[in-house]
């Protein structure tokens, strides 16, 4: 009995971290894309998963919080991105996948600034020297 | 008995590779490359890892009733040159929050890696490991973190990062570091000082003899203080012939205070079971 109680609490302890590092179809739908278009509250380039903050309004005139999920940290620096490629109240397309969960979150693929210029979040090959 | 030789060959290897550092100390060399050698194992031996400012001895209310005078505060004297650290308003406001809410509010408790400065004067030893290259590396045993200082190709890192970015340069025979590209998510202490991510720290490393160093650091944070101000206190070599940095991986010491919401609570604990 105390070996099964001692194997959940090991369980549970393991859970936790998988809700912050799962795979892309764990949590987002790849049939379920997403264009987005909203003003940037903020950007955190967080282990394992970096995020942007999005305000964007909907047709109806809904202001939502969406929140991005990218690749991390060291992959996006590799493809050129840094502290200051997504200030604050900049304006940017988003295209990505919704989560399956149907909540205000989206895992990232290509950004789109207001110059034209596009930089790619997605979160697939950390592009770490072979 | 064949293969009892090539054992007891490799046995050998082993043990002359363990003795290595021993006979390295003995012989340590005053000067690499013309600039003090600052190899070695160093701890700061100071309550400032409590306060950096001057304190009274205190108990904390979370352990006392389990351990009495164990794991209290011990009274320490300011390592801050002036005695005060000048704090803008809205910036001390914050340090009461931070306050209020420790323990869990600390990174220290979560076991997130300390940044500069406060790594240097955690109870912990950490180690510089010293060549003639481009790089320095501090290894620490908090977190197991660790820094290169880069010597040439000073620059900004690409994303604030919790050990910052160390560009250094000799001034004289002090080991001058500038740490910049901070995140502002570290602390300074276990009483709640805090900077945002525009601190800037120099950091002056000078040895007063083989086994003494004297360490400063000077925190520019406009946002934070009103003015720059700087922490100076001794670092002490640890002088056992076994000195050596070991394994403290505190993310497993952290996860019940980080992820107890996802424990199995004792209300689900079948009644008699342990």
């Amino acid at each position: 009995m105390s070996r099964h109680i001692l194997l959940g609490a090991a369980l549970a302890v393991v859970a936790a971290p998988a809700i912050a590092h799962h795979s892309f179809a764990a949590e987002f739908d790849i049939n379920q894309p997403v264009q987005l278009k909203g003003e940037v509250i903020k950007m955190v380039f967080t282990n394992p998963h970096s995020r942007i903050f999005l305000k964007v309004t909907t047709a109806s005139g809904e202001v939502q919080e969406w929140s991005i999920e990218g690749g991390a940290p060291n992959a996006l620096i590799r493809r050129g991105w840094n502290r200051d490629s997504l200030p604050p109240g900049t304006i940017v397309t988003v295209l990505g996948y919704r989560a399956r969960d149907g909540s205000l979150s989206a895992s990232g693929g290509s950004v789109t600034l207001p110059d034209g210029s596009s930089l790619n979040a997605t979160d697939t090959g950390a592009g770490a020297p072979q | 008995m064949r293969q009892k030789i090539p054992a007891l060959a490799v046995w050998v290897f082993v043990i002359s590779a363990l003795s290595q550092p021993v006979f390295a100390q003995e012989r340590r060399p005053e000067r690499i490359g013309g600039k003090p050698n600052l190899n070695g194992i160093w701890q700061a031996v100071n309550e400032a890892h409590w306060n950096l400012e001057g304190h009274s001895a205190q108990a904390l209310e979370v352990f006392a009733k389990q351990m009495g005078a164990i794991n209290t505060v011990p009274a320490g004297q300011s390592v801050v040159v002036g005695g005060e650290i000048p704090y803008l308003p809205e910036a001390l406001a914050k340090r009461a929050e931070n306050r209020a809410g420790w323990p869990a509010s600390d990174p220290e408790a979560k076991c997130y890696m300390p940044g500069i400065p406060r790594a240097t004067y955690m109870p912990y030893p950490f180690q510089i490991v010293q060549g003639e290259g481009d790089q320095i590396l501090f290894s620490y045993t908090f977190a197991n973190a660790n820094r290169p200082v880069f010597m040439r190709d000073h620059q900004r890192a690409p994303v604030d990062l919790w050990m910052g970015r160390s560009n250094g340069a000799w001034d004289g025979d002090t080991l001058v570091i500038e740490v910049n590209s901070n995140i502002d998510s570290t602390w300074f202490d276990r009483a709640g000082n805090h900077h945002s991510a525009a601190m800037i720290v120099t950091e002056r490393y000078t040895l007063i003899d083989e086994h003494v160093m004297q360490y400063e650091a000077t925190i520019e944070d406009p946002e934070t203080f009103s003015r720059p101000w700087t922490i100076r206190m001794p670092l002490y070599r640890r002088a056992e012939e076994n000195a050596r940095l070991l394994e403290f991986n505190c993310v497993k010491f952290a996860e019940r205070l980080l992820y107890s919401e996802f424990e199995a609570g004792d209300a689900a604990r079948p009644s008699g079971s342990r």
